[in-house]
């Protein structure tokens, strides 16, 4: 069958096609990269406070839809999230980790584990997680908070069976500037103390 | 100056360019429309669940959050929750309820397709009660034409919603996990009503 006379043709099908399959690609590592633009980063923790707001762009419009979340509005706070530990390296649930000290000025924290998909993670304590009113603190007001799969005395957040996690930081009222990058030093480190 | 391209892949440049422009087309217009075509957003989560839990409208308190048993995700487990999910089409929305001023209370006010357009904290509460209207511009227009007249201004803060349907998610704190129940039973002294525009 002689196909040349439909040459144009089937070049202009081709690159539909392709085009189609490249700009859903694009749409996919777009949508999983985060939420879109304007986000704060200090250390490995990152927040996108203009989820929160009127302002929101249509890349993390389209994130937080098809995740299914409802943000924290941005008048009441910023939530943080942590994929790696303060060196870098993506948290990993056979490891244990050890969160100190310090946080940015809040009326209430919250540091709690999820899933990567933001699921609670089962485990045998039912504890997910502290806010600064039940974290024991230590003499001065400085805190620790293990995570580890075995059982640690103080404060202690256990991810169960996950393979892996995030750590959620979550600051209510705070006086923290959204639109200006924050200070690292005073956010939390996340230390690897060593693996399983 | 001559390029040194050979004529047959000149050939293809004009494909390769439509080839681009269709993904740019594509990977724009799926962007924008995830949001209406997500089927499972925070509205529809929510929306299944009150249908669920109580025929009835107005405020349904969450339940609380276990491992897989989260009615939204990415929420904090310190926190107890309610919402209230709402269609302008049937009237505008009142949210009222009274502060303590002592523990945490958040609003926010979401859009279908993933929009806040307002939140506050108990701090924002106005001598110690929060009252907001969220109605179409329709309405808010409605109510600020009935106020002309010698009656004291509105008390109440109004907002007007960017689409007929959303819901307004209410986050109660609970300090200690001992305070869940505490938490809940002020999300259940909170009121969303629907009321009727005054009739003139």
């Amino acid at each position: 069958m002689d196909l040349k006379p439909y040459a144009n043709y089937l070049r202009a099908a081709s690159a539909m096609i392709a085009g189609l399959a490249i700009g859903l690609l694009a749409t996919a590592l777009s949508l999983n990269a985060g939420y879109g633009f304007n986000s704060l980063r200090a250390g490995p923790w990152i927040s996108w406070p203009h989820t929160g707001a009127p302002d929101i762009d249509p890349y993390a419009r389209a994130v937080i839809s098809r995740s299914g979340e409802a943000p924290l509005g941005r008048d009441q706070g910023l939530a943080f999230i942590a994929r790696t530990d303060s060196d870098g390296a993506p948290l990993n649930a056979d490891c244990d980790y050890r969160i100190v000290d310090p946080l940015p000025s809040a009326r209430y924290w919250t540091i709690a584990l999820a899933s990567s998909d933001g699921r609670l993670l089962a485990n045998s304590t039912e504890r997910y997680g502290y806010s600064s009113v039940d974290v024991l603190r230590k003499e001065g007001g400085d805190f620790e908070i293990d995570v580890a799969r075995e059982a640690r005395p103080g404060n202690w957040l256990s991810p169960g069976q996950a393979r892996d996690f995030v750590v959620m930081l979550r600051l209510y009222d705070t006086s923290l500037d959204a639109d200006s990058p924050p200070d690292p030093e005073s956010f939390p480190k996340i230390v690897k103390l060593g693996c399983a | 100056m001559r390029l040194n391209i050979p004529d047959r892949y000149l050939d293809f440049a004009p494909w390769v360019i439509a080839t681009l422009l269709v993904a740019g087309i594509v990977h724009i217009v799926s962007v924008l429309l995830m949001p209406s075509v997500a089927p499972r957003d925070a509205l529809a989560r929510l929306a299944a669940y009150v249908k669920s839990a109580a025929p009835a409208e107005g405020l349904v308190v969450l339940p609380q959050m276990t491992p897989g048993g989260e009615t939204l995700p990415f929420e904090d487990p310190a926190f107890a929750e309610a919402v209230c999910v709402y269609d302008l089409a049937k009237g505008p929305l009142r949210v009222k309820t009274n502060v303590d001023g002592e523990d945490y209370l958040g609003l926010s006010f979401h859009a279908s397709a993933g929009r806040i357009y307002h939140s506050i904290t108990d701090r924002s509460a106005i001598k110690g009660k929060i009252d907001i209207v969220v109605g179409d511009a329709r309405q808010i227009d409605a109510l600020a034409s009935a106020d002309e007249g010698d009656a004291p201004p509105p008390q109440e803060v109004r907002l007007t919603a960017p689409a007929k349907r959303g819901f307004v998610l209410i986050r109660s704190f609970a300090k200690r996990a001992s305070d869940q129940e505490r938490a809940r039973n002020r999300l259940s002294t909170i009121s969303c009503q629907r009321f009727d525009l005054p009739q003139g």
